[in-house]
């Protein structure tokens, strides 16, 4: 709604990260330029790769929802870049938890990216992409 | 989630696996149930020969169970000699193809011909897609013989063993080769497939095999099968329903009468499990667990036909939009399982023990809240060909 629609601005070498600017800018910036309104990119890697990464509180509802599922105590030890696999999840486990993600975020996963979720990190990554979708096309 | 659970290739459990547990196979992966909906073993497919046959790509496990338990089965020789034999019918009693098909002899065999192609002809593509598929799974027995004699301490070791188990064996082979042999001569005289691809099918499939991950332990071989038989029970069951709804009484009448057979097969193994429960609680609900966890696998996962590579793919989706065999009916066979043996009821178990029985108590609810939701999911209709019927298309 904003005259200036501004998002994340994104400078990223890799291929896998959508441009997220949307509405009438075409140009894409090397310096965000008017309002943040999103979490700012952090710097993830040496890489020259800034790239809007999960907020914490997408990551964390996912850890809980992970914990759930696989029946793990409130204080386990579940980082951002656990795999699901090496926290005990089989096939089913994460089929249930995809749904569950679903459900908690009001959206729908295709069957070719839940492929690529094994981690906590990848799961909150795809979530926050699909919300963004979801509410720029609502 | 747009995952649809395929009973047949997910009971394939294997067949559908997620990036994480297995190899990421080439084609896209589908939670697969049982061997319909069964484990599915994702397969790898070589992309440098042309025509090649989908391949297992798990690691084929063997001799799991612990040898001493070869004694088992052993004493309980008697036992199933009296209890298991029982349920098979004595060749005098039992039909044969030729009762439910024209019969050459006579001088009405061409209108009898007449009469079977005019009724198949008010029969559907899609239907007769899944009934080819059950067909090139029933032809397929060699497979399943082989596989019953890779069993430790039941298989037939010489060919003409005298033992129960033995003599189960082979009678049983015999009781099912005549579903293949009925199938395919209804099929040919019906004339609305292509004979020459379905026999190219079979002998493709034949060639694969199949590994269903009961590493030579007849308790998962028991544990499978019983499975197996209700699946193909219920199947049958389905086609005969349809066919009946479609105009064709006979078809019915063949559909019908080979999942009488299932029926009765099934009885048999799930006693010979309902002893193994009795005998050793544990072992037999670590191995029920084991292999819902592997997913049970369907026999003609592999199947293939020289043109599409996820021919079996294809088949259980349409098998699955039919009703004649489906994720819901994995759930329901597991669940009519459990109860079967009294899962729930067991007692004196181990650690190990109690968390299998856990599992395997909890399983099919799980199962049931999946499929629930992937069919409120609306999905687009995809149309695939099948060369089956002449690359008349179908939708999945």
């Amino acid at each position: 709604m904003a005259a200036v629609p501004v998002t994340c601005v994104r400078l990223t070498t890799t291929s896998m990260h959508t441009n997220q600017i949307l509405g009438k800018t075409s140009t894409l910036k090397l310096v965000p330029m008017g309002r943040v309104t999103r979490g700012f990119p952090c710097l993830r890697t040496s890489r020259f790769q800034i790239s809007c990464s999960a907020k914490p509180e997408t990551v964390n509802k996912v850890i809980e929802i992970v914990k759930t599922q696989l029946a793990l105590s409130a204080d386990s030890e579940v980082a951002p870049d656990s795999k699901f696999a090496t926290l005990g999840a089989d096939s089913l486990d994460t089929v249930e938890i995809v749904m569950t993600l679903e459900e908690e975020f009001g959206i729908s996963v295709e069957e070719e990216n839940s492929q690529n979720i094994t981690t906590v990190q990848e799961a909150a990554d795809l979530i926050e992409k699909l919300v963004e979708k979801k509410n720029t096309t609502a | 989630m747009a995952i649809r659970i395929n009973p047949m290739t997910a009971l394939n459990s294997d067949y559908r696996s997620f990036a994480f547990t297995q190899p990421k196979p080439i084609r896209s992966p589908k939670f697969a149930m049982a061997s319909t909906l069964g484990s599915s073993t994702t397969k790898v497919e070589s992309t440098k020969k042309p025509f090649t046959p989908p391949r297992e790509v798990h690691q084929q496990v063997t001799h799991s169970m612990p040898p001493q338990k070869i004694e088992i089965f052993k004493s309980i020789e008697g036992w199933a000699e009296d209890n298991i034999l029982v349920h098979l019918k004595p060749v005098e009693k039992c039909w044969q193809a030729q009762d439910f098909l024209p019969d050459p002899a006579s001088d009405g065999f061409m209108e009898q011909v007449e009469e079977l192609r005019a009724r198949a002809k008010e029969i559907p593509d899609d239907y007769f897609v899944v009934l080819v598929g059950d067909m090139i799974t029933e032809e397929a027995l060699p497979t399943y013989q082989t596989m019953l004699n890779t069993l430790d301490g039941v298989r037939d070791e010489t060919g003409a063993s005298p033992t129960p188990w033995a003599i189960w064996t082979r009678a049983w082979t015999a009781e099912e080769n005549r579903h293949g042999d009925l199938l395919h001569q209804y099929l040919y005289l019906s004339g609305r497939v292509d004979m020459r691809q379905i026999q190219k099918t079979i002998q493709y499939l034949i060639g694969s095999g199949m590994d269903p991950r009961t590493e030579n332990s007849p308790y998962l071989g028991f544990i499978y099968t019983s499975f197996q038989e209700r699946a193909t029970f219920v199947s049958h069951g389905n086609t005969a329903r349809h066919a009946k709804e479609h105009g064709d009484l006979k078809l019915a009448q063949i559909c019908g009468i080979i999942a009488a057979d299932e029926k009765r097969h099934e009885t048999a193994y799930t006693k010979i499990v309902e002893k193994l429960f009795e005998i050793d609680p544990d072992g037999t609900v670590l191995a029920f667990a084991d292999m819902m966890r592997k997913k049970i696998s369907m026999p003609a996962h592999l199947m293939y036909d020289g043109r599409d590579d996820n021919l079996f793919d294809h088949f259980s989706a349409v098998a699955q939009r039919l009703g004649v065999y489906t994720a819901k009916d994995y759930a329901d066979i597991l669940e009519f399982l459990v109860g079967r043996w009294k899962v729930a009821d067991l007692t004196g178990l181990s650690g190990e023990g109690r968390k299998a029985q856990e599992y395997v108590c909890g399983l099919a609810p799980r199962f049931r809240r999946l499929e629930e939701r992937n069919s409120a999911k609306a999905k687009e209709s995809v149309n695939v060909p099948f060369s089956w019927i002449f690359d008349r298309q179908v939708q999945l």
